[in-house]
């Protein structure tokens, strides 16, 4: 008797799906529930996918939509790839360095040639900050980043970036190394950057601390910076692991903001004139960074603590906690967190220049970003693991809102008429982000 | 599950060393050589957790066997013709038993372990005639049962055989008991079906499958970081006739082994139970089971 | 003297970690927990991205976690 072949019947597509849930049904959910990676050499190929959105909202100021994706392929022995594409939009109202005023002022938009063009101004009314209210800008940045290991115990990582406005173009590129020690318990790594940036503002360059009226404007401007950091990882008990960095930068080249001047105050507290800005042209920065991170089966807590110094005088620190805690079996979670910083002034940091001391070749600033202040983040994130689609990994959904609050410090003695006026007020932001990862 | 050697001590475990940094808890349960590799810890903590493995082994072959008289099977067996109250174990596999049934078109049916008394796989057999086989045809097919869980109603002349999923049942069973106390990596391996739950501390276990027929006898050697393993295949049992090989795996609608069909099929999935159908299933497609198991997407290896 | 005094608070775990190294740790098998999703010191979460974005273009400081330089035109 000759042994028969098999009657073909075409496996349904469901088939394997249909046997898992079987599968779990005898077995119970948790058993059948991660998959089998096996095989003759390296694993097999998983990609991941991660997107967010995240919409910024500052009160009365600007907002910002921000899309972004990262896709990351692992080949399975330690080798990964991971592009991240990121896109923003901003508009709203962006301070221009003013100083609030007892009288109307009026100010030309970056592309603005003079004080008479009616279509290119905006005017502030009394005692408000002022703001060019038609401020945007679009953004589009890509990262590419390569994580190879050498050895068992030795990786290498090399990334590059790209970022695209129509006015400022940066360019960078990124090479570290990581050593493992100690059974994988401790590791040491040492990392360096590069980055270039290009500006090519609207309207063109101002001359830095010109006559705001005269609108001196020159070509576009570069600068470079180099960077480095040198971390150690150790894990100090099953539950806790702790990182600790020291890094230093340094920056030189174009480091004014193009759009920001500042007024000029007469001891009457009148505003007498404008001029643009002026910073140094070269910038270091040192930072020492803390972080651990403690785990319990249904919760985990991190805090961090940096200490930033630099050649402007600005010092910071800040500290960020989070917990996470996990609700209903391991699939969902929440996650408060709470950030706190604060930040001295840089030494040319001043709100306004005094009519009696201008000085047009001193460094002057009077951004809000270089003042001395203090901020707090407070932090909600809910996360949810989405079912096993049955090949893949399982992905999750997650929602985060965030409000954060700055508070200036430090008080200025106004002259004259700007007595009683709020002169550097504070910022008030919320954020909110939706992400889904694959 | 095969017949138990009435000779080996089968409540003995015993523990070595394997290579510098795992411990391996050794015994047999299913007629198999069975172990639980352990990372090098304390011999007593090994021991014990062993013995946990060890027991659910032993406790699911005493349970299901169909050569003991103390088994579910045999008080099934005895109570054919009747309607009778199964317990939820036996119940979930009965349940199991039947979607693998609905879900691969009957090729998965343990009622064919009546075509035992015309197909006996030993050196001294020749294969049966068709008349032999046309005469149980009618005594398989699990839609001949009448089963509505808990109540099985399992005709005269039929049979119950769970040994095509037997040991790889026993096999998550053991994983899941072992998981629930032990957070560190460790491999279940019962004669070749076999489950890990994280990878050991050199990167991943080696398993070695062996190739059966080839002259160097070399297995061929997989790794596993996480997941299960299940081989089927008729490496020691099959009959040569005319030169022509019969597989001791059977199609349940012809009462023949399957035409074509490889050595041995090796599949990777996250349970061993799921791991093991998808294996049989592969062996029974015949010469179409490289096929099947690509449109299935999983990893799989075929010695033909 | 408030910043000496941080930057001894910071560098005093470093000493730690710098000097005990050998005999703090785990087994390679104790590495489960830290292996969960949230135990990771990885920094390619896109949260931490989108907030480093966010701080870098209201703050002076940036960086410490990983390389400072935000690479956009927003400071």
């Amino acid at each position: 008797m000759q042994l028969k072949p098999r009657v073909r019947r075409p496996a349904g597509p469901d088939m394997r799906r249909r046997l898992m849930a079987a599968s779990c049904a005898l077995l119970g959910a948790s058993s059948a529930r991660s998959q089998a990676v096996a095989g003759s050499g390296p694993a097999p190929n998983t990609w991941s996918i991660d997107t967010a959105l995240a919409y910024y909202h500052e009160d009365g100021r600007i907002q910002a939509i921000e899309p972004v994706v990262n896709v990351l392929k692992d080949f399975g022995d330690g080798e990964t790839v991971g592009l991240n594409l990121t896109f923003d939009a901003l508009s709203g109202s962006s301070p221009n360095g003013a100083l609030p005023s007892r009288s109307v002022q009026t100010f030309a938009s970056p592309s603005g040639k003079n004080l008479t063009d009616p279509s290119k101004l905006y005017t502030t009314a009394p005692g408000q900050l002022p703001v060019d209210p038609h401020y945007h800008d679009q953004r589009l940045a890509g990262a590419l980043n390569w994580q190879l290991p050498l050895t068992r115990v030795t990786q290498a990582t090399l990334g590059g970036k790209m970022s695209y406005e129509h006015d400022f173009f940066s360019v960078s590129g990124n090479v570290s190394i990581a050593e493992d020690f100690n059974e994988k318990n401790t590791t040491l790594s040492l990392g360096v950057n590069d980055e270039y940036d290009t500006l090519h503002p609207i309207g063109g360059t101002p001359v830095a601390g010109s006559d705001y009226t005269l609108f001196e404007k020159t070509a576009g401007k570069t600068k470079n910076g180099a960077g480095v950091l040198l971390g150690v990882t150790q894990v100090m008990s099953r539950r806790w692991l702790s990182e600790f960095n020291l890094s230093a930068d340094r920056f030189t080249g174009y480091l004014n903001d193009p759009y920001k001047i500042i007024s000029i105050i007469d001891a009457a507290g009148n505003t007498t004139g404008y001029e643009y800005e002026r910073r140094p042209d070269e910038r270091t920065r040192k930072s020492a960074y803390l972080e651990n991170r403690v785990g319990w089966d249904r919760a985990s807590a991190g805090l961090s603590l940096r200490y930033m110094t630099d050649d402007w005088q600005i010092h910071s620190e800040t500290a960020q906690l989070h917990l996470r805690w996990w609700i209903d079996s391991q699939d969902k979670y929440f996650e408060p967190s709470l950030r706190w910083y604060r930040q001295t002034a840089a030494d040319f940091y001043s709100p306004w220049i005094s009519a009696a001391n201008q000085n047009s070749t001193a460094y002057a600033s009077s951004d809000s970003r270089l003042g001395a202040f203090h901020a707090l983040t407070f932090g909600l994130k809910y996360g949810e693991k989405l079912a096993d689609q049955g090949n893949s990994a399982g992905g999750e959904f997650s929602a985060r809102i965030e409000y954060y609050q700055q508070v200036t410090d430090g008080h200025f003695d106004a002259p004259g008429s700007l007595q009683g006026l709020d002169l550097v007020p504070g910022l008030k932001a919320i954020l909110l982000q939706i992400g889904w990862r694959f | 599950m095969a017949p138990p050697d009435s000779n080996a001590p089968q409540e003995a475990i015993r523990i070595e060393a394997r290579g510098e940094d795992l411990l391996a808890v050794v015994f047999t349960a299913m007629a198999s050589p069975c172990e639980l590799l352990l990372p090098a810890i304390d011999e007593r903590a090994a021991a014990a957790l062993g013995a946990v493995v060890a027991e659910e082994a032993w406790r699911v072959e005493k349970k299901f066997s169909r050569y003991r008289d103390d088994s579910v099977v045999a008080w099934i067996h005895r109570n054919r013709g009747t309607e009778i109250e199964v317990d939820p174990e036996t119940a979930s596999l009965l349940d199991f038993a039947k979607q693998c049934h609905q879900l691969s078109d009957g090729l998965f049916d343990i009622t064919s372990g009546v075509l035992r008394r015309a197909w006996k796989f030993d050196a001294a057999s020749s294969i049966p005639a068709q008349e032999t086989i046309e005469r149980l045809l009618p005594l398989i097919g699990f839609d001949k049962l009448a089963w509505q869980a808990p109540h099985l109603l399992l005709p005269l002349g039929m049979e119950l055989d769970f040994g095509g999923i037997g040991k790889e049942y026993a096999v998550d069973r053991a994983y899941d008991l072992l998981n629930a106390r032990f957070q560190a990596p460790f491999l279940i391996n019962f004669g070749g079906d076999l489950r890990a739950n994280r990878a050991p501390p050199r990167g991943a276990w080696q398993v070695g499958i062996e190739r059966p027929g080839t002259l160097r006898d070399a297995a061929m050697i997989l790794t596993l970081e996480h997941g299960a393993l299940a081989t089927s295949g008729d490496a020691h049992r099959f009959l040569l006739h005319d030169g022509i090989r019969y597989g001791h795996v059977l199609d349940p609608h012809t009462g023949w082994p399957v035409a074509g069909a490889p050595r041995s099929v090796t599949v990777a999935a996250s349970s061993c139970t799921e791991a093991g159908l998808l294996s049989t299933l592969a062996l029974l497609q015949g010469g179409d089971a490289a096929e099947f198991l690509e449109q299935q997407g999983v990893r799989y290896w075929i010695v033909e | 003297m408030k910043a000496n005094r941080m930057i001894w608070i910071l560098l005093l775990p470093a000493a730690v970690l710098a000097s005990g190294c050998s005999s703090i740790g785990v087994k390679p098998w104790q590495h489960d927990l830290l292996a969960r999703e949230d135990m990771r010191l990885t920094n390619d979460s896109l949260d931490t991205a989108i907030d480093d974005h966010l701080y870098f273009s209201k703050e002076a400081s940036s960086g410490g976690r990983s390389f400072a330089g935000g690479g956009c035109g927003c400071n």
